[in-house]
């Protein structure tokens, strides 16, 4: 077993004939939180979207290069893309619980169809234990039975979490989680993150530097398709090796 | 004359409405008064027509009360007070054929549905797409000519004919399919016609499902069939409204389905017994209605009936669907 969670083999991404990746190089440890930052239209999402092969869903890309997952070739042709998405869990931009699901389905729908559990209460444990696990359980557990559509922005985000979590993956992908939620919803997702990498990788993208800076390990800074720079979070906001990084961490290059 | 200031306020050019650039412009609004009477002609016909109706089929409520509606006996007589029309049978047949029609239909617009918008290779789906609303726009009596003489002996020999031999103890499949005419044929043909719409109405649903959920649905590792079943649940208000409105159109059909139906007052639970349905007595009655004193008003009444069931139909069906449009907006 690799230490590393995620390593990409000179990853190129194409959408028909045109590069949006153009040949990344990444290694990222376990249990860390590593930030994949850069202005929008860089290829962040379609760089995540490899890593458990939901680029598929789109019949336009092609790919590549080597993904490894703890060394494992998710590319390889004996590998069923279902059992990878299974073992990394996915936040996305917009909190997307399923509006026709009541709240404790959202959490349970995936176990449920995976057939993960056995019995009820097995269930009902695990879903008590994901909503705890993404500090949503104190805020919902009176109203498991209620559609998402009553909770805030925030909350939404946390039941998304709390999905993907209830699968016990090891890697959590999350595609700009904050981008549409109010500043208090921001917080409380970002202390989340902080708490919940002492057992994940989470792989954060974010158009924002600043959050980078915040709850980060490291950072890698895409730019048109290219990794610009990569390493420590520290090294990388106070002295950044690329003039490019540069601009883009003072607000330059936007 | 009160209104008359009305109308002309009503008319007139709102406040800074397409003023700010011309100096000279005329205070009313002449392409509103021209627009508007055709709303009003609508509205006018709707309320005409529901009058009529109404006013046409009160001598048989007068007459024979609301048993015009429940009561299975249509006796025409020379003398007028032996005339007897009671609607139940084709009130009957007008239901039974159009749920058969619908049971028919929706599980076949569902899939056709999901292939189109999540298989379908991008060249082929459009030519599924219009040849799908083509055959929504095709005269029914095309639909009518092909089940008469193409549908319905093909049923009878190959579906109906098995089903009574083997499963007669069925009450379902208890009548003999003598001809083949038959509550059956016309809910298949039925089924055949109303597919189109209800596809139409499922998938325009499934393809306005947010692209953000179906990633969901994957990025949770479940298989396709699984997340197209979460996706179909999300949309099921729209599968239900698509039913709806299919159903109102089975309950309004009228040519294609007189012509299979073998036209018989016959109240059965029997898919195989000829029957009747409103829309197809109607027509096949007009004609001679006017020899009898009290038949005219018998069939305004099932005219009123149709219209109703009509109305309920529609209008339960857009609302569900608008509501759902609402929800589905992010």
């Amino acid at each position: 077993m690799s230490k590393y969670a995620i390593e990409t083999k000179n990853l190129k991404i194409y959408y028909a004939d045109n590069e949006i990746i153009k040949g990344i190089n990444l290694k990222i440890p376990e249990n860390t939180i590593f930030a994949l930052m850069g202005p929008s239209g860089c290829g962040k999402s379609t760089l995540l979207r490899a890593f458990n092969r939901l680029l598929e869903l789109n019949k336009d890309a092609r790919i590549e290069g080597e993904v490894l997952i703890f060394g494992k070739n998710i590319y390889a042709d004996d590998v069923n893309p279902i059992s990878i998405r299974r073992e990394i869990g996915m936040v996305f931009q917009y909190p997307n619980p399923f509006p026709h699901l009541a709240i404790y389905d959202n959490v349970a729908i995936g176990l449920k169809l995976n057939h993960l559990v056995r019995n009820k209460e097995e269930m009902d444990k695990r879903v008590r234990w994901a909503l705890e696990k993404s500090s949503l359980w104190d805020e919902v557990k009176d109203r498991l039975r209620e559609y998402p559509a009553s909770l805030s922005g925030g909350q939404k985000q946390r039941l998304v979490i709390a999905r993907a979590l209830a699968l016990k993956p090891k890697i959590l992908l999350m595609d700009e989680p904050t981008a549409n939620i109010d500043p208090l919803g921001t917080k409380n997702i970002e202390k989340l993150l902080f708490e919940l990498k002492r057992d994940y990788t989470i792989i954060l993208v974010t158009h924002e530097p600043a959050q980078a800076a915040r709850i980060s390990d490291y950072v890698g800074f895409l730019y048109l398709g290219k990794l610009i720079e990569v390493g420590l979070t520290k090294d990388i906001f106070e002295k950044p090796k690329s003039e490019l990084t540069e601009k883009y961490v003072t607000g330059v290059l936007v | 004359m009160p209104l008359f200031p009305f109308f002309l306020r009503y008319f007139r050019r709102k406040k800074n409405e397409d003023t700010l650039h011309f100096k000279n412009i005329k205070r009313i609004d002449t392409l509103k008064v021209i627009t508007s009477p055709a709303i009003i002609f609508v509205l006018l016909l709707f309320v005409w027509m529901l009058t009529v109706y109404f006013y046409n089929a009160l001598p048989a409520f007068i007459r024979e009360g609301l048993e015009v509606y429940f009561r299975n006996t249509w006796q025409a007589a020379e003398e007028a007070s032996k005339e007897y029309y009671g609607l139940a049978a084709p009130i009957w047949g007008t239901i039974y054929t159009s749920i058969i029609a619908i049971l028919i239909a929706l599980p076949i617009s569902i899939a056709d549905s999901v292939f189109v918008v999540d298989y379908a290779p991008k060249k082929v789906k459009n030519f599924f797409i219009i040849i799908s609303d083509m055959m929504a726009g095709l005269p029914t009596i095309i639909y009518g000519i092909w089940g008469a003489f193409v549908l319905v002996p093909f049923l009878q020999k190959y579906v109906m004919m098995p089903l009574y031999k083997h499963l007669s103890f069925i009450p379902i499949f208890s009548s003999p399919p003598i001809t083949g005419y038959s509550y059956f044929s016309a809910g298949i043909l039925l089924g055949i016609m109303v597919t189109p719409f209800a596809s139409a109405i499922i998938r325009e649903a499934y393809q306005m499902v947010p692209f953000t959920y179906r990633e969901a649905t994957l990025s949770l590792g479940l298989t396709r069939y699984e997340a197209t079943k979460i996706l179909l649940g999300y949309i099921k208000p729209a599968i239900f409204s698509g039913a709806i409105l299919a159903f109102g159109r089975a309950v309004g059909e009228t040519v294609a389905v007189s012509l299979v139906i073998g036209n018989t007052f016959n109240l059965s639970i029997g898919l195989f017994a000829p029957g009747y349905t409103i829309s197809s007595l109607i027509a096949n009655q007009f004609g001679n209605a006017f020899i009898y004193k009290h038949m005219l008003p018998a069939l305004y009444a099932g005219g009123l009936a149709l219209f109703i069931i009509g109305l309920i139909v529609n209008v339960v069906g857009l609302y569900l669907l608008k509501r759902w449009q609402k929800n589905v907006e992010i």
